[in-house]
């Protein structure tokens, strides 16, 4: 094994930490699918991981050739297809003993595919929080208007999202504007108008950091464990703080 | 009238768990799995509730066990791993009325913090609030989780032989 191919395979692996991790799949999966890779093409593979960056070493078992780097870990939006089909990859990886340049076009191809269309996203996401209405027991108006202030509140969060302004300042804007929209129940004396205010913001719930901070401190991960919860609990802030400074502002017909 | 309303409650937490979950960009062949894991998560804990009187922290629990353990089966059939199927279907679990009743307590401790009575009065709503919300979050995760450390081999290779690569 020549230190040039030990130094592929590590460029390899960094890419695929980077994504793996930047999409918000919970550590020990990626660390795992890493080292099956690694196995697949006969190299050790040993991972720190951290926040925003992780370092990786590759070494030639036995051998003296290896490859140490510290790599940034970009933040892509969470997916979960990259989650479900990186990590079958590297079981093909491993099972059907496929060469470092199979597993790169593969690789390549799954990441290349096509998202989701973000219409079809807000559409969805409005619909469910309408849907989520109805479970707390509102009645089809308030069903109504939550699905119109979630598509308003969605569409702000994907705009400014686009516009990469700061991720807190999108959650604190994107709740302010849903649960607004949502108060006009009160004017309209709706019944269960209450119900409404208080689902049009839950679509911003950050579930896939605190359940993976959750998992990680449970897989022994737990620096980086604290770190999502941390990071989880203070997109919920913002979200209060977006919700709250609607109700300074409909406070008294609450009441 | 039972059964209808049992039926009604899986089915707005599934359209919930496949709107939320579209968020997360999920693989499509997920949807039609999300969807069953929410719903019968969610008529697990309503009838935990509604007739067995179970509080919710630990009507959560079980149904996130529940799902957790189906989404084991459940990604052997579509090559997911399970958080790709549990996360969304824990979410219409997410108690969020709650949480907007925290928040709304607090907004009002701080108009009323001079007037000793009703000052009281909202924190102790907010913290009344704040401690099931709390709960029940930690409660799903956790259930959801579980499973994944009783069947470790198997959560493990969740996605081995994909035929969707």
């Amino acid at each position: 094994m020549t230190q040039e191919y030990v130094t592929e395979i590590a460029d390899f692996i960094s890419r695929y930490l980077s994504f793996m991790l930047g999409a918000g799949v919970h550590t020990s999966r990626v660390i795992r699918n890493s080292k099956r890779i690694g196995e697949a093409l006969g190299v050790d593979v040993h991972i720190y991981t951290s926040q925003k960056t992780a370092a990786l070493t590759v070494a030639e078992p036995g051998g003296t050739n290896m490859d140490t780097r510290v790599i940034e870990i970009p933040a892509y939006p969470i997916s979960f297809e990259w989650n479900a089909d990186l990590s079958a990859l590297s079981w093909a990886a491993y099972d059907r003993k496929m060469s470092l340049d199979e597993i790169r076009t593969k690789f390549d191809g799954i990441v290349s595919k096509p998202k989701m269309s973000p219409v079809f996203v807000l559409l969805m996401a409005s619909l469910a929080n309408a849907a989520f209405c109805r479970l707390f027991g509102g009645d089809h108006w308030a069903m109504l208007v939550t699905f119109t202030s979630t598509l308003i509140g969605f569409f702000t969060r994907q705009h400014l999202a686009r516009k990469r302004v700061n991720n807190y300042i999108v959650f604190v804007v994107s709740a302010f504007v849903a649960s607004l929209c949502a108060s006009s129940s009160l004017s309209l004396g709706l019944e269960t108008a209450e119900i409404a205010l208080a689902t049009s913001v839950l679509y911003l719930v950050p579930g896939v950091p605190l359940i993976n901070g959750i998992i990680d401190i449970t897989d022994g991960h737990i620096q980086i464990g604290i770190t999502r919860i941390v990071n989880a609990f203070m997109l919920i802030v913002c979200i209060a703080i977006g919700m709250s400074a609607t109700l300074m502002l409909v406070k008294d017909s609450l009441l | 009238m039972i059964a209808m309303d049992i039926i009604s409650d899986g089915l707005f937490a599934a359209v919930a768990a496949m709107g939320f979950g579209a968020i997360s960009d999920p693989p499509l062949r997920a949807f039609p799995y999300i969807a069953l894991l929410a719903a019968v998560g969610h008529a697990t804990r309503y009838c935990l509730m509604t007739f067995l009187g179970v509080d919710i922290a630990t009507a959560s629990l079980a149904a996130a066990f529940v799902i957790g353990t189906g989404s084991v089966w459940c990604g052997k059939r579509v090559f997911c791993p399970m958080t790709t199927l549990y996360i969304p279907a824990l979410l219409p679990m997410v108690p969020g009325t709650y949480a907007y009743k925290t928040v709304f307590s607090m907004i009002m401790f701080f108009q009323d913090i001079n007037s000793p009575t009703q000052g009281s009065q909202y924190l102790q709503s907010m913290i009344f609030n704040g401690a099931v919300s709390f709960s029940v979050l930690f409660m799903l995760a956790v259930g959801a989780t579980l499973p994944v450390f009783l069947l470790r081999e198997k959560a493990n290779s969740m996605t081995r032989g994909s035929k969707f690569l």
